[in-house]
């Protein structure tokens, strides 16, 4: 009797692990953002995108590695908008959860914080934020719009409209003082003068000029004198400001300037980091027909994006993730970055046949891999920045965007800064 | 004859005069409102240089017709309808929309409403037409178009804006025309506006002596506007000396002007920031210098008055409404709470005043909410300052996260009123019409308060209170109520603070953390226990903030020179500037 039913016992384990062996293939990967303190405005549009991206992929299969399909579970962790808490949640993700791939990150420092941990425990990131290049990590895929492809492209467009002056305006981090020293250089060397340049030099003790513009910190709510500057700038006509302003210091800065009565016209505005999300909380009547430079608009009219669109609406109404607001969402372009950097990892893994980083970043590296997404074709460059479109739009009183330009598969540049230099020192300047 | 005559010619002659002397009539009769209708459609279709001739013809007419079209497609207001032959039809839509938000479109090339084979009238929602497109350049010819058509505008502000534009096209063929509006301007600032255009016209002139008395006019004027053009001129190696010499001292006159300027600019600057401060820091100079409680959620009260106005705005609007579905639930039954309030949908005259109605709306908020603090936790915390700060402290964590639950942990828009946006400018300096708005109101505030506290009977108490609650309590003085009072009375100047700061900066949850610091600072610094002190620390660190800025460039260097001048003072004059002596002990 014992012995029955010992052998029964056995029996049922034995089929109980043949059946769990027998369970869903699953693939966990990480979900990087802050989801409170001052960047979860931001960010946890980006992580309602993920989950979208995933149930989406879910729903139709999973991901095809050999001859089985793995479903992806997400391992959502919260930054807090901590730069070091970042990091250890970076290394929480790759060495307890052991996650095939991180989609996050928002602000440059968040990012700086967690690359020595995929570094050295050799993860790998997709990173969506427009960002000031100056970085090439073998452990990040960077969908995100390097400078070329978003202030270099709105400078462009500018410059070609008979601008001749530019006023140079941001917000005190790494982020706007390494695009506006970018951008200084670059005027320089498409023939603006330098005193045609506003905002201000900072120069080092030899002279050479390190830092372009003027900049204000986080959360800087008085512009009166720094709009009373502009308006004289822009006296002579000709001119524009540069505006790579971050949060909510957007609203008094906006404000100043329809008070100070400079209209888009007059003295156009192009923002760096405006896009749909953020104009929910601007009084947007204040800025129709400023500027904004993105690689997606939500205003596209193509059948790819509004077919996306129709389905991120449906999945708001059907999910049920906690904390994922149903009303009012709009998509921009860091979203839909994060979206396609999804696909063009679920693409790599299954042409590299398997999870494991190094095989997944040889596929991604070697220039195959490409995405038809919402805002076109995204390609994957073997230094893993991403070649996409660029449009330049002007502000609707609606929040939303018209599209006036396109710039078709820019090719993302790392290194501008010394391309500038070399550029300039040919030019003998 | 002649004496029946005489009366008739000069009646004659007046009418020629005024003819003479109005804004130039447009195209008169139908036949000439139909002509610019055809050059309208035309030049909406078509593109480049033909575009461009178009739209300069349509420039000469000075219709109000061409203004309007030309000014609506600039805003994507003109629509391009696809008729079933394939053919391009520009049309506006009417402003009236059927149950189904669609509306008739109007042609633009007869005026007509636009109708299918059949006669029937087509109806179109926004969506279901594309606009017209317009990329930078073509807005800026449009633009172009509605300067020279806004010479004649009624607005001499319009009239001011395009003289300025025509000054910097560079395009001498606009000096005739500018001239011409001259001698009709009667508004001073357009005048001299119209003088300056001429004069930066005419430094491109070939005539030596032409261009040396367009320079001293510009010196003469101090025109700002015209200093590149100056610079790019000085910069030409076949000058006269004269000219070069003249040129020089324009450019320094204009440069001590723009001095000047600056100066007055940087005076009304810390002013209105000192004003502020003044707002921000009134009510808690009260709550704290005379009540002694050191109150942390003074910068929610703030908020309290800025999300006031916001549903304000809204209910004047579309109507304002929220929902709260609280995490837990109790017996299996969630708890949510809600509330709609329908809008008015105001317009005109009428919307735009709802900012007069936010302004003692927000105070009587403030102040309820003061109230309801101060009864429930701050009366068993008077001759305790360590536990009213941590507990206000909590109290301003509990608000932020209300606020959070109410109205989106997202700043929410609130719009200035029409009647506040804008500026006055005096000989180049401008001043803004809110902050002006606002220096008015805080020395109406702060002679309202001198006034309670001085000439009134409860002004008598809240002293009497003050300087000795014990003794005033024995004297009879009903010591709670003068206390509810006045820190309902330091609450509501707070949420009026609230009103004003949501016309020039950001509204949202967390907006009062952004003021607490500065407010504690300009209390201290002032002199615990004083109106008078407040508002002069109040102003003296607005303007010397300012004065900072300007000196050494950056926003950030001239706050730190002030901070630490600050804790200087504070070592020298620990009480403030104005210290109340008095004999008791505590």
């Amino acid at each position: 009797m014992k012995k029955l039913l010992k052998l029964t016992t056995l029996a049922i384990a034995l089929a109980a692990i043949a059946i769990r062996g027998q369970a869903q293939d699953t693939v966990k990967v990480g979900v990087l953002h802050s989801l409170s303190g001052t960047m979860a405005i931001s960010e946890t549009s980006l992580r309602d995108m993920l989950l979208f991206a995933f149930d989406q992929i879910n729903a139709a299969g999973g991901i095809k590695v050999g001859d089985k399909m793995y479903k992806i579970e997400p391992v959502v962790v919260d930054g807090a908008s901590n730069w070091p808490l970042f990091a250890e949640k970076a290394k929480e993700l790759l060495e307890q959860d052991h996650v095939a791939v991180v989609f996050g990150c928002w602000t440059s420092v968040s990012r700086k914080s967690v690359l020595p941990v995929f570094e050295k425990d050799d993860g790998l990131l997709f990173y969506p934020v427009q960002f000031e290049g100056e970085e090439q990590s073998e452990n990040v895929v960077y969908t995100a719009e390097a400078v070329n492809q978003q202030a270099i492209p709105a400078v462009d467009y500018l410059l070609a409209q008979g601008v001749k002056k530019f006023y140079l305006l941001g917000t005190d981090y790494v982020y706007p003082r390494t695009t506006n020293l970018i951008l200084y250089k670059y005027l320089l060397a498409h023939g603006v003068s330098p005193e045609d340049i506003g905002g201000g030099f900072d120069k080092d003790d030899s002279g050479k000029v390190i830092s372009a513009g003027k900049y204000v910190p986080f959360g800087y709510t008085d512009f009166q004198q720094i709009v009373a500057d502009i308006k004289q700038f822009a006296a002579g006509g000709d001119a524009c400001v540069i505006n790579t302003i971050n949060g909510d210091s957007n609203v008094p800065f906006f404000k100043e300037i329809v008070a100070a009565g400079l209209t888009p016209d007059e003295c156009p505005i192009v923002s760096f980091s405006l896009a749909e999300d953020e104009l929910r909380s601007i009084p947007t009547k204040n800025l129709v027909g400023e500027l904004g430079c993105w690689s997606y608009f939500m205003s596209l009219k193509t059948p790819e994006n509004k077919d996306f669109l129709a389905k991120w609406n449906a999945w708001l109404q059907t999910e049920d993730y906690p904390g994922v607001v149903k009303e009012h969402r709009v998509v921009d372009s860091p979203m839909e970055l994060s979206y396609d950097g999804v696909y063009l990892w679920k693409e790599a893994v299954e042409k590299a046949g398997s999870f494991d980083v190094d095989a997944v970043r040889k596929v991604l590296d070697s220039g195959d891999i490409s995405f038809d997404g919402p805002s076109g074709k995204i390609t994957v460059q073997p230094n893993q920045y991403t070649t996409k479109n660029v449009y330049i739009g002007t502000t609707l009183a609606n929040g939303q965007f018209e599209i006036i330009k396109q710039f078709p598969q820019v090719v993302g540049e790392p290194w501008m800064l010394k391309k500038l230099d070399t550029e300039l020192a040919a030019q003998g300047k | 004859m002649k004496l029946v005559s005489k009366p008739l010619f000069w009646w004659l002659g007046v009418l020629l005069c005024l003819k003479v002397d109005a804004a130039p009539a447009p195209s008169s009769g139908v036949e000439g409102t139909n002509v610019v209708r055809q050059e309208l459609a035309q030049a909406i279709l078509s593109n480049g240089a033909e575009q461009q001739e178009l739209l300069d013809k349509l420039a000469d007419t000075g219709s109000t017709l061409a203004s309007d079209v030309l000014d609506a497609w600039t805003m994507q207001e003109v629509y391009l309808y696809v008729a079933p032959d394939g053919s391009s039809v520009p049309v506006m839509l009417e402003s009236q929309q059927d149950a189904e938000g669609r509306s008739r479109a109007i042609r633009i090339d007869d005026g007509q409403f636009l109708k299918d084979a059949t006669g029937k009238e087509l109806r179109f929602g926004e969506s279901d037409l594309n606009p017209a497109s317009t990329d930078m350049r073509l807005r800026r010819a449009i633009q172009h178009a509605l300067d020279m058509l806004a010479l004649s505008d009624p607005d001499p502000d319009a009239r001011y804006a395009a003289v300025d534009k025509l000054g910097n096209s560079q395009n001498e063929s606009y000096i005739l025309l500018l001239q011409g509006r001259l001698a009709k301007e009667k508004n001073a600032q357009v005048k001299k506006g119209i003088k300056e255009a001429i004069a930066t016209l005419q430094l491109g002139d070939t005539n030596p002596a032409v261009q040396m008395a367009a320079v001293k006019q510009l010196a003469t004027l101090n025109s700002i506007g015209s200093l590149d053009n100056l610079n790019q001129l000085a910069a030409n190696t076949n000058n006269s000396p004269q000219l070069a010499k003249a040129i020089q001292s324009a450019i320094g006159s204009i440069n001590d002007h723009i001095w000047w300027v600056n100066f007055y600019g940087t005076i009304f600057h810390g002013i209105s920031l000192g004003s502020v401060l003044l707002l921000v820091a009134l009510g808690l100079a009260i709550t704290f210098g005379l009540m002694g409680i050191i109150n942390m959620a003074h910068g929610e009260m703030i908020a309290v008055g800025a999300y006031t106005t916001y549903v304000i705005q809204n209910i004047f609007g579309s109507g304002f409404g929220f929902n709260i579905t609280l995490p837990f639930s109790i017996m299996g039954k969630p708890i949510a709470f809600g509330l709609n309030l329908p809008g008015l949908n105001a317009t005109g005259w009428f919307y735009q005043s709802y900012f007069l109605f936010a302004i003692p709306l927000s105070f009587l908020t403030a102040a309820l909410v003061g109230l309801l603090l101060e009864r429930t936790i701050i009366q068993f915390l008077y001759r305790r300052p360590l536990e009213s700060l941590l507990a206000t402290w909590g109290v301003s964590l509990a608000l932020q996260q209300i606020f959070r639950m109410v109205f989106g942990a997202n700043n929410v828009q609130v719009n200035s009123p029409n009647w506040l946006l804008g500026h006055y400018t005096v000989d180049d300096v401008s001043f803004d019409y809110n902050r002006i708005f606002v220096i008015g109101f805080v020395i109406l505030i702060v002679i309202g308060t001198w006034l309670l506290l001085a000439k009134t009977r409860l002004g008598l108490l809240i002293r009497a209170v003050m300087q000795n609650r014990s003794m005033a309590s024995c004297m009879g003085v009903r010591t709670t109520r003068v206390n509810m009072l006045t820190f309902a009375f330091g609450s509501g100047l707070a949420g009026l603070a609230g009103a004003f700061l949501s016309q020039i900066g950001n509204v949202g949850p967390s907006m009062g953390q952004t003021y607490i610091v500065d407010s504690f600072m300009t209390v201290v610094v002032g002199g615990v226990g004083n109106i008078i002190g407040t508002v002069y620390s109040a102003l003296g660190i607005g303007t010397a903030d300012q004065v900072l800025q300007q000196l050494t460039g950056s926003p950030v260097t001239g706050k730190i020179v002030v901070l630490v001048c600050i804790i200087l003072f504070l070592q020298w004059k620990p009480s403030g500037l104005f210290t109340i002596r008095s004999r008791s002990l505590d």
